[in-house]
């Protein structure tokens, strides 16, 4: 069964958001991506606020998240969605440069979902998104809403 | 007892009871008049004055015009007060006497002493002994020297047997510095006699009068007539008297000893009685006056120079102090810790106080120097030093009578000399002397010098209570000690405090540029890598968006991939390299044949097509990091299948050697080799000794097996010749046997 719900990619880095959704749009998935360049729009887009208030409810099929990013960094946006009970049911995948172990063991901590460090090799970056874009956008089952009914 | 010193082991409560004041009596080797100068009228006379002047006392008042003219303009000019007098020689009735008179309250005392055929009559006829004595003391090199001088010089214008200078410590306890005798009498020198042997009140009258004399202790006691004076009633204070008849007891210990003649000289420094010059005969001997008033002159004149020099000296000694001080401090900046630096310097550590054993204590260790006590009392006296009031430094010369339990250790540390380095931490500088006794006898052992006298009174009796008296204590501490004792604790806690400041800042500097290189690779690892990743995925999109490329086109699009994953190689490469200097070694001990099968298992995929001869041994665990480990051994051995490649077949050989100090791992191959002209270069970082086209790799992983071996405390190195295979060994300490690594 196919989860349709978008996928949000938090990206700033215009590259990585280009070849990222180069190697999405090969899954050939049908969920919307939807795209958020810092983390303060990645908040607004998930609490349904400022610029995005506006948008129809619904959770994420899954958060695609930078680590490094402008305003709020990745690992704030992590931690706040982990720690509210509200919304800690997202799937968040950590995407990052970084080999540092720190960031892992952070992301870890704060309960991410998985880890990745984009491979410079293009061919592994490419199979593991498309890998995650499978799994969480097709094969990944969601769990039941357990926030306020959507109408 | 009062008169000699060093005199024996008599009863001091009895000695103290003793009128020497006022005797009533005198000795009988000259005469005494009593003039009151208001009336001028003779009042008291010893009962052989007229006896030896032939002047006619009655034992009644009478005018001394009347009774004896040639000294009646004398007891007119003398001052009324003692101890200045006049020494005249008069002649009465025809007869030649020494005349010695001084003046006390209304009355004049006038001593007659014939003067003797042949002896010096005059102060002048001894001036050229006296001049040539001044000039040698002027000469003399230290206090020792003066004295020994000193003693000399009496010895030859007195020609008694034995001349003593014997000196008080500040305690009234005594030494004999210096001796010159002719060997009728037994040496003295070195030895110490108790203070009870010159009670309070000798040597008080010692400071007022500073000249004693018996001629022979045989002698009989002429009374003085009338007993008491009659203008008073009172009893005739004779303490200016040289003729003063002295204590019975003490003329019975001078016939015992052997010694009927004595005589003393009081030595003054600054007010002080600083000691005596004794002297002492076998027979009975009369030096006349003009020769005890230049033993008196000598006595104030070694007086003045021991002052002299004891200034000098005194601040010799604090210079000295000081540039040991100095060595010292000079010394313990060669070392990197204070507390090695005194080690290093144990000696001029121990002498800077004059000491002969010093320990250092703190929290944590106990380092000990020289004569000390063992180091389970060295903390009992640090428990004693806290239990007292806090002062910086502490000197004690009895540390037995000041803290229970001190005396088992009285032989290393009757003395303490204690300072304080730390207002946190009871942590001391001690410097330890032992007691006095103990020193002494090493010194010189003075036993053997005396000879038996009298079962009585003895020298050697009089210095076991010497040792009586100071059991127990030290040497003092002098001031000059106790000062730089003050000034090193002023110093070391500079050197200390400078030291953690310095340790401080250093750290914190690490910390910082730690801080800073950690910024920087995190920095690097994120934003280095993105770029290469792009121009990869940027050229691979572009492949397959143009399939229809020409050959060269596609040869480009391929080299500009390589380079930019070879690119992102290098950095993660580099990132890896700087992270391991960061890291924390998570030692145990690592099977290294479990390790090694998981190497060649990682290395299944190079191995394919290849055609290798494994000789691998039993390999000893070592005690390390083992992730760190596996990544030394993976570099070294796919180090050798790579280098192998061209050999059929190629034969690699994993062995162990260790032996007692460290297990040393070894990996053989028959490669290429490398000529051992560049074997410096194979460990450092991009150092490759063939080309890139040759040999596939960054040229990092020797660096990064050196770098992990290094931070094992352990070492790494090659052998190898060109064309003929290398093999690599590194070797890894034993536990326990590490040295400490950043």
């Amino acid at each position: 069964m196919a989860d349709l719900r978008p996928i949000l990619l938090v990206e700033d880095n215009p590259r990585d958001m280009e070849l990222t959704l180069a190697a999405l749009s090969r899954c050939q998935l049908a969920n919307e991506i939807v795209v958020a360049r810092d983390g303060a729009e990645a908040l607004d887009w998930i609490y349904r606020q400022g610029e995005f208030a506006e948008r129809p409810p619904g959770d994420p099929a899954v958060v695609l998240l930078d680590l490094k990013l402008p305003k709020v960094d990745g690992l704030q946006v992590l931690q706040q969605v982990k720690s509210d009970p509200q919304q800690r049911q997202i799937p968040i995948v950590m995407l990052t440069s970084s080999r540092e172990e720190r960031d892992l063991v952070r992301s870890y901590q704060s309960g991410v979902n998985a880890f990745v460090v984009k491979p410079v090799n293009f061919r592994d970056f490419f199979e593991a998104i498309q890998d995650l874009g499978v799994f969480w956008g097709i094969l990944n089952v969601p769990p039941p809403p357990t926030a306020a009914p959507t109408t | 007892m009062a008169d000699a010193a060093p005199a024996g082991a008599l009863d001091l409560e009895a000695c103290d009871a003793e009128p020497i004041r006022v005797p009533g009596a005198i000795q009988p080797h000259g005469a005494l008049l009593v003039a009151d100068r208001t009336s001028g009228r003779a009042v008291q006379a010893s009962a052989n004055f007229a006896d030896l002047t032939g002047a006619a006392w009655t034992g009644d008042p009478q005018p001394l015009d009347v009774l004896c003219p040639e000294i009646a303009a004398l007891a007119r000019e003398v001052p009324a007060e003692p101890p200045d007098g006049a020494l005249r020689t008069v002649s009465v009735n025809g007869r030649a006497f020494h005349v010695t008179a001084h003046g006390h309250g209304p009355l004049t005392l006038m001593e007659l002493e014939p003067v003797i055929p042949g002896a010096p009559t005059s102060f002048e006829g001894l001036y050229p002994e006296v001049r040539s004595l001044l000039r040698r003391l002027e000469a003399a090199a230290d206090m020792r020297e003066l004295c020994a001088v000193a003693a000399r010089h009496v010895r030859r214008i007195t020609g008694f047997d034995r001349v003593l200078i014997y000196a008080f410590d500040p305690d009234w306890n005594g030494e004999v510095l210096a001796e010159d005798g002719s060997g009728a009498l037994p040496s003295y020198l070195g030895l110490h006699f108790p203070a009870s042997d010159i009670p309070a009140q000798a040597r008080e009258l010692y400071l007022a009068n500073r000249l004693r004399l018996i001629p022979d202790a045989r002698y009989a006691p002429v009374p003085l007539s009338p007993p008491l004076n009659p203008m008073d009633g009172a009893p005739l204070d004779l303490s200016f008297v040289g003729l003063r008849s002295v204590s019975p007891v003490h003329l019975e210990y001078m016939r015992n000893m052997g010694t009927p003649a004595s005589m003393s000289v009081s030595v003054l420094v600054e007010d002080r009685l600083w000691g005596l010059i004794s002297c002492h005969h076998a027979e009975p001997r009369l030096p006349p006056p003009p020769v005890r008033i230049a033993c008196d002159l000598i006595g104030q004149v070694l007086g003045l120079q021991l002052g002299a020099r004891a200034h000098v000296e005194a601040a010799e000694a604090r210079n000295r102090l000081k540039s040991q001080m100095t060595d010292l401090l000079a010394g313990m900046t060669r070392s990197p810790t204070f507390a090695e630096g005194l080690s290093a310097n144990a000696e001029p550590w121990i002498r800077l106080c004059g000491a002969e054993g010093a320990a250092l204590v703190s929290p944590t260790s106990v380092i000990m120097a020289g004569r000390t006590p063992s180091r389970e009392e060295v903390e009992d006296i640090v428990a004693w030093l806290n239990s007292q009031p806090r002062q910086d430094v502490i000197a004690v010369d009895s540390l037995p009578a000041a803290m229970p339990g001190a005396e088992r250790f009285r032989t290393e540390a009757a003395g303490l000399l204690a300072v304080s380095i730390s207002e946190l931490h009871p942590s001391y500088i001690l410097w330890f002397r032992p007691e006095l006794e103990q020193t002494v006898l090493w010194g010189g052992e003075p036993h053997k010098r005396v000879e038996p006298g009298s079962d009585r009174l003895h020298p050697r009796k009089s210095f076991e209570r010497w040792k009586e008296v100071v059991r127990g204590r030290s040497r003092p501490w002098r001031t000059a000690e106790i000062e730089t004792a003050r000034e090193f604790r002023n110093a070391v806690l500079n050197i200390v405090l400078r030291s953690a400041e310095e340790r401080a800042q250093l750290a914190e500097e690490l910390q910082r540029s730690n801080k800073e290189l950690e910024a920087f690779s995190y920095s690097v690892s994120h934003d280095l890598r993105a770029p290469f990743r792009h121009i990869v995925g940027y050229s691979e999109l572009l492949q397959e968006r143009a399939p229809d490329l020409d050959a060269t086109s596609r040869h480009y699009l391929e080299n500009i991939i390589d380079a930019a994953l070879s690119a992102g190689r290098l950095v993660d490469d580099l990132l890896a390299f700087s992270q391991l200097g960061r890291v924390t070694l998570q030692k145990s001990r690592v099977d290294m044949d479990k390790l090694m099968a998981e190497v060649l298992k990682s290395l299944e995929l190079d191995l394919k097509d290849r055609q290798i001869e494994w000789r691998i041994g039993k390999l000893a665990p070592a005690y390390g990091d083992g992730s760190l480990l596996r990544q030394v051994l993976f570099n070294l051995v796919s180090n050798a299948v790579k280098y192998s490649r061209d050999r059929r077949p190629a034969v690699i050989e994993v062995f162990a050697e260790s032996n007692e100090r460290e297990a040393v791992y070894a990996v053989r191959d028959n490669g290429v080799g490398f000529d051992m002209r560049y074997v410096d270069k194979l460990f450092g970082v991009f150092q490759r000794l063939h080309r890139v086209e040759e040999f596939e790799g960054a040229g990092i992983g020797l660096a990064l097996s050196r770098r992990i071996v290094d931070r094992h405390g352990g070492r790494i190195w090659a052998e190898g010749r060109l064309g003929e295979g290398a093999t690599f060994r590194f070797a890894l300490p034993h536990l326990g046997r590490e040295r400490s690594v950043g």
